[in-house]
């Protein structure tokens, strides 16, 4: 981009919420009067909270919105807001008109966010909105997938729960777990971030360690992935490419190909670098390094892992467009098809 | 019936032709004859579990569809493509959500509706008949149906004009796949199940009632389905012939509670090549509603009277196709209904003696309806 922007900003690679000649590059996020303070990005549209506490939605959503913002979760049915001192919950097919279909009041003294996180549990984006969570575990980031969920407590211990059919709780095995419970084999390894995608989930050691678990069905484990290896030319669609039961999926197939993870593996970046930031779109990884540059992969078919194509990827690539423009990567959020990356002018 | 070229009919302009497409002008005509009349006629009601974000998308995708110069236009096609795709991928995800039987009917809906609209831009120009079928068949297999069927519909007129210029290739092989198979089934095991089993040469309703399916004793029926067309149309040439280029489910690996045991999705044509003529490894078309996707099979079949004798209206009865290598194993089961089991062997090789029989539920307790099980061709152990 030409334009003089400040000497740090957000960009997105990937889905814009409709039809667009798929993979192309970098697209500068239009800087927020105050800067851009929290970035949410939900299917068809993203949510930003400005410096200055205003909501801005970029996409298939837009309308008159409500002020004295601190955080958001957003979805395609409802928008949740960290408001004032309130949670609040707006439908979203209302154009977040009218008023909250939920809110709660916060106590003083109750602290809530990051979001999901809130007083006693954790919000989500459907009814009824508030599931508590039992009080010792002290969370300190919450992280939601399509069916699942993963906690970090304190001392850097890992909680999950939820359907686990994809591996994606990473307790070894595919039965739900309707409880937080820890994931044993990261036990003694303090975590510093966890990440869930819609089917899978990462942990970043304290020392910037990555590991992963989960479903590999377009490579978001970096592990092998039958359906990339059988990737037929283009033209024949994507989607149709990957139907695997699920109930067959766990040591199906070959041994060189990984369906399922269902404990956690280490994850080694080239050049061993170490990460300090992760997260998950619904079916890909991205992942920031201690020195400032981004790894990207598994799906690709919206351009999200800013490759400049719309490959698929079983493999952690660095993303390019950064250091030839002389920025240094500070931070990424996945939305579920698309990546947005914070980053500075060297 | 006639069509309105005006902006809000579908345009009647000729379309470019698709490779392999015998005459692709009329191909288009008899898949847009399919069509609803007007937009107004293609409703998009859809619970409120389905977003209105993916409701938008479906009611762009068929304005794309019904728009002035419709799918004619190039950048039209490409951004009607695009959306489809998205609805596509989107609800894919919709459809991997919680386990299968949970996943709310709409969604599967929306991914019919996904795959229609991208069959009509791969129709319309671009994309082999056979990818095209491949796509309205994942529609089938993991959508719901919509539009009377309309994804059949669209298959059977696609049918019509696939030429079978790979097929001819394959002509000359086939004496040599006959005879394979010919030496292969010398080394079938003899089954002397005559010696437990009683048969009986088409007993009587009552008969077989009250000494059979009461008692709940197996038996081998004959005679039962000798006229049944498939007896004299099923081959592996007429399965590739009607289904070669359908895509379905096949599980690969000798039994379902093996540890290498999976399902992957070919076509017909592949898992014959794979499966049937070559035994490389093993893998079996099952646990699928073959006769619902490929409604030409159903034709070939008839429900025994016996059937009647079941509690349940003839309209409830299940019925399912297998289709594998001999050799295949089931492991030991109880199904909830009582079955009758017909095996119909591929008709180029000698007929066994056993073979074709109907068995009622030799291991099945009392149920509702009677369960009739057509594996089309190999043996049974």
């Amino acid at each position: 981009m030409a334009e003089p922007g400040p000497q740090r900003g957000w960009f997105v690679f990937g889905f814009r919420g409709f039809a667009e000649p798929r993979g192309g590059g970098a697209r500068r996020v239009e800087p927020e009067p105050g800067g851009i303070r929290v970035v949410r990005p939900a299917w068809s549209y993203t949510g930003l909270v400005t410096g200055r506490g205003r909501l801005a939605l970029r996409g298939r959503l837009a309308g008159a919105l409500p002020g004295h913002c601190r955080d958001l979760l957003p979805s395609e049915s409802h928008v949740l807001l960290l408001r004032g001192a309130a949670l609040e919950a707006w439908a979203r097919g209302a154009g977040l008109c009218g008023g909250p279909a939920w809110r709660r009041q916060l106590h003083p003294g109750e602290a809530a966010g990051p979001l999901p996180l809130a007083p006693g549990g954790y919000v989500t984006p459907r009814p009824p909105f508030l599931c508590p969570l039992p009080p010792a575990l002290r969370a300190q980031k919450l992280v939601l997938g399509h069916e699942h969920a993963a906690l970090l407590g304190p001392a850097g211990t890992v909680y999950t729960w939820g359907c686990g059919r994809h591996g994606q709780l990473g307790h070894g095995g595919l039965e739900p777990v309707s409880e937080p419970r820890l994931v044993e084999a990261l036990h003694g390894v303090p975590m510093g971030d966890v990440a869930a995608g819609g089917w899978h989930s990462v942990s970043v050691s304290e020392g910037g360690d990555l590991y992963i678990w989960g479903w590999n069905e377009s490579g978001q484990l970096a592990l092998p992935s039958k359906a990339l290896a059988e990737k037929r030319p283009p033209g024949a669609g994507e989607a149709e490419l990957k139907l695997v039961t699920h109930e067959a999926a766990l040591g199906a197939e070959a041994v060189d190909f990984i369906s399922i993870q269902a404990f956690p593996a280490l994850l080694d970046l080239p050049e061993g670098s170490e990460v300090s930031k992760v997260s998950c779109g619904s079916r890909h990884t991205a992942a920031v390094t201690r020195t400032g540059e981004l790894y990207t992969w598994g799906w690709g078919k919206y351009g999200q892992l800013g490759h400049n194509d719309t490959a698929s990827s079983d493999q952690p690539r660095q993303v390019g467009y950064f250091p030839a423009n002389g920025l240094t990567v500070e931070d990424v959020v996945c939305g579920p098809w698309n990546t947005y990356i914070c980053a500075v002018e060297k | 019936m006639s069509r309105p070229s005006s902006p809000e009919g579908l345009a009647t302009s000729s379309c470019p032709t698709a490779d392999q497409v015998s005459a692709g002008n009329t191909m288009w005509a008899d898949i847009r004859a399919l069509l609803p009349n007007t937009k107004e006629d293609l409703k998009l009601d859809f619970s409120e579990k389905v977003e209105e974000s993916v409701i938008s998308l479906l009611q762009q995708a068929r304005d794309l569809l019904y728009g002035a110069g419709s799918l004619c236009s190039g950048s039209t096609r490409e951004t009607c493509l695009q959306v489809s795709e998205i609805i596509i991928d989107y609800s894919w995800e919709k459809l991997n959500i919680g386990t299968w039987r949970d996943v709310d009917k709409d969604w599967r809906r929306v991914y019919s509706y996904g795959c229609l609209f991208k069959v009509l831009c791969m129709c319309s120009e671009q994309g082999t008949i056979a990818d095209t079928i491949r796509v309205c068949d994942m529609g089938l297999l993991m959508g719901a149906s919509i539009l009377d069927n309309i994804l059949v519909r669209i298959i059977n007129v696609l049918q019509k004009h696939l030429t079978y210029g790979k097929r001819s290739a394959e002509e000359d092989t086939k004496e040599s796949r006959r005879k394979k198979i010919r030496n292969d089934h010398s080394t079938v095991p003899s089954i002397k199940s005559e010696e437990v089993i009683p048969r009986l040469h088409c007993p009587s309703l009552e008969h077989f009632r009250e000494h059979y399916m009461i008692p709940q004793k197996p038996v081998i029926l004959e005679g039962i389905v000798d006229h049944w067309p498939c007896m004299k149309k099923w081959s592996l040439d007429y399965l590739r012939q009607i289904a070669g280029c359908r895509t379905v489910p096949v599980e690969v690996g000798s039994r379902y509670t093996d540890e290498e045991w999976s399902q992957t999705l070919m076509i017909v044509n592949d898992f014959i090549d794979q499966y049937i003529v070559n035994k490389n490894s093993i893998g079996y078309l099952a646990q699928h509603q073959l006769f619902d996707q490929i409604p030409e099979l159903k034709q070939d079949i008839c429900i025994p009277d016996y059937c009647s004798l079941g509690e349940g209206e003839e309209d409830n009865i299940t019925i399912n196709a297998w289709f594998g290598p001999e050799g295949t194993i089931s492991p030991l089961h109880q199904d909830p209904q009582q079955n009758f089991l017909v095996q119909v062997r591929n008709p180029g090789t000698e007929r066994r003696s056993e073979f074709p029989k109907v068995t009622p539920g030799v291991h099945g307790r009392a149920g509702k309806n009677p369960f009739l099980q057509i594996p089309c061709m190999g043996h049974y152990p």
